[in-house]
């Protein structure tokens, strides 16, 4: 399955997606698209087991420059994903979650 | 001598998967949402021919994607659903009249009746931490019984979209008012009086909404009431699921609703207005669409749980 978790938002402060359910997935992969804005964005995983508190998966961050696409897989992740971000300046930011049982 | 009907009958009652509901005679659908999303996705308004989504209404660009939830919480874990472990949720943000909707799109072959059924259950996020000011909300002041989060729920809603017979285009909607804007209970159900604002309204500069309006008719005075109010089992608070049934008959052929079932309530729904637009549609000739929204009326995150759907007709 395929989720959509922000659709050409824009951003210029820090920020985090909706949780999403994963617990029926073994298998999770982030698409994260800057698809407008002149700002850079740094992403992390985060984790959690209510979908109410959260702590970072790892600790790589990934950098998104304008007009990029980057991705990611997350492994070992329990029953809920979401993405934290920094901004700096402002980004428009489409994210795909790709997952499978 | 055993007739067709008794043999179906026998076949159905036999059968644990389909026995809990009562489907007319030709089964469209049966979506167990233990075992995928049976088409159930996400409702984005149209955009332009160069796909570029600023095109996208404001107040259709954000319903979220569907997600098959095990009814995770934070107190006791994995609640699980009625038919297995997982369930369709449907899930607004935390910002006052925000609504995620789901929708199944198929096309008709026939006319005459149409039914839906489902087990579903409703809830509000549960809130964590905080000072004693929590335990009030609208209504509610917490008593051991009553929770606040049951006030924290706004509405949910089913509904068609159906076109045909020359681009004659009409939604039936069915929506559990839970509480009102200023969220005190109302718990009753309602359904507009007008149709659903277009994209095609907004390109021609009939209407456009703001983020989070009420997409299926925006202005609360459009909306009335049928049935008596309904009290719903929102089981104390934000984390027990407890599974209601809902079956709902409309009719293609008078393009009218017929009634809706709730449990023990059966509501007689065919004075319900079901008014059409005025205009015709082209490329949806035959549409059969249905869709679950859920809205919440605070800034705390709605969730509408579906543990499956029947859809049945008798053509």
């Amino acid at each position: 399955m395929t989720a959509v978790l922000e659709r050409d938002t824009t951003f210029d402060t820090r920020f985090a997606t909706e949780p999403y359910e994963v617990a029926w997935a073994g298998e999770a992969r982030w698409f994260v698209q800057h698809v407008g804005g002149d700002g850079t964005a740094t992403y992390v995983t985060q984790v959690s087991p209510d979908g109410i508190t959260w702590c970072d998966l790892d600790d790589v961050e990934h950098i998104v420059e304008p007009g990029k696409l980057v991705s990611w897989p997350a492994a070992g992740f329990g029953h809920w994903l979401r993405l934290r971000a920094k901004v700096e300046g402002s980004v428009q930011v489409r994210i795909h979650l790709a997952v499978k049982a | 001598m055993t007739t067709t009907s008794d043999l179906r009958t026998a076949l159905l009652s036999a059968d644990p998967r389909l026995s809990k509901f009562s489907p007319l005679p030709r089964i469209l659908a049966f979506d167990e949402f233990d075992r995928g999303t049976h088409g159930w996705t996400e409702l984005l308004g149209n955009y332009n021919g160069r796909g570029d989504l600023s095109t996208v209404d404001d107040h259709m660009r954000d319903f979220r994607p569907p997600q098959l939830s095990a009814c995770n919480f934070f107190d006791i874990g994995t609640h699980g659903a009625l038919s297995g472990t997982y369930a369709l949720k449907l899930a607004t943000r935390p910002h006052k009249g925000h609504t995620a909707v789901a929708i199944r799109r198929l096309t008709m072959s026939g006319r005459g009746l149409v039914q839906l059924e489902t087990y579903f259950a409703f809830k509000s996020e549960a809130t964590l931490g905080g000072g004693a000011e929590l335990d009030n909300f609208g209504d509610v002041q917490w008593d051991g019984n009553t929770h606040p989060s049951e006030a924290q729920f706004g509405a949910f809603t089913v509904a068609t979209d159906l076109c045909g017979d020359g681009g004659l285009r009409y939604h039936t909607v069915a929506r559990y008012q839970n509480t009102d804007l200023d969220n005190h209970f109302t718990r009753r159900w309602m359904a507009p009086t007008v149709p659903e604002p277009t994209p095609r309204e907004h390109f021609e500069g009939k209407v456009k909404l703001e983020y989070a309006a009420d997409f299926t008719a925006p202005n609360p005075e459009d909306w009335q009431a049928f049935g008596e109010p309904q009290e719903l089992c929102y089981n104390e608070v934000p984390t027990k699921v407890n599974w209601h049934y809902l079956r709902w008959l409309i009719d293609t052929d008078k393009r009218r609703n017929v009634e809706l079932q709730v449990n023990d309530r059966v509501m007689d729904m065919r004075d319900v207005p079901v008014p059409p637009y005025e205009e015709r549609y082209e490329t949806l000739e035959n549409l059969l669409n249905f869709y679950f929204s859920v809205r919440t009326h605070s800034s705390v995150r709605n969730f509408l749980f579906l543990d499956s759907v029947l859809i049945s007709v008798d053509w």
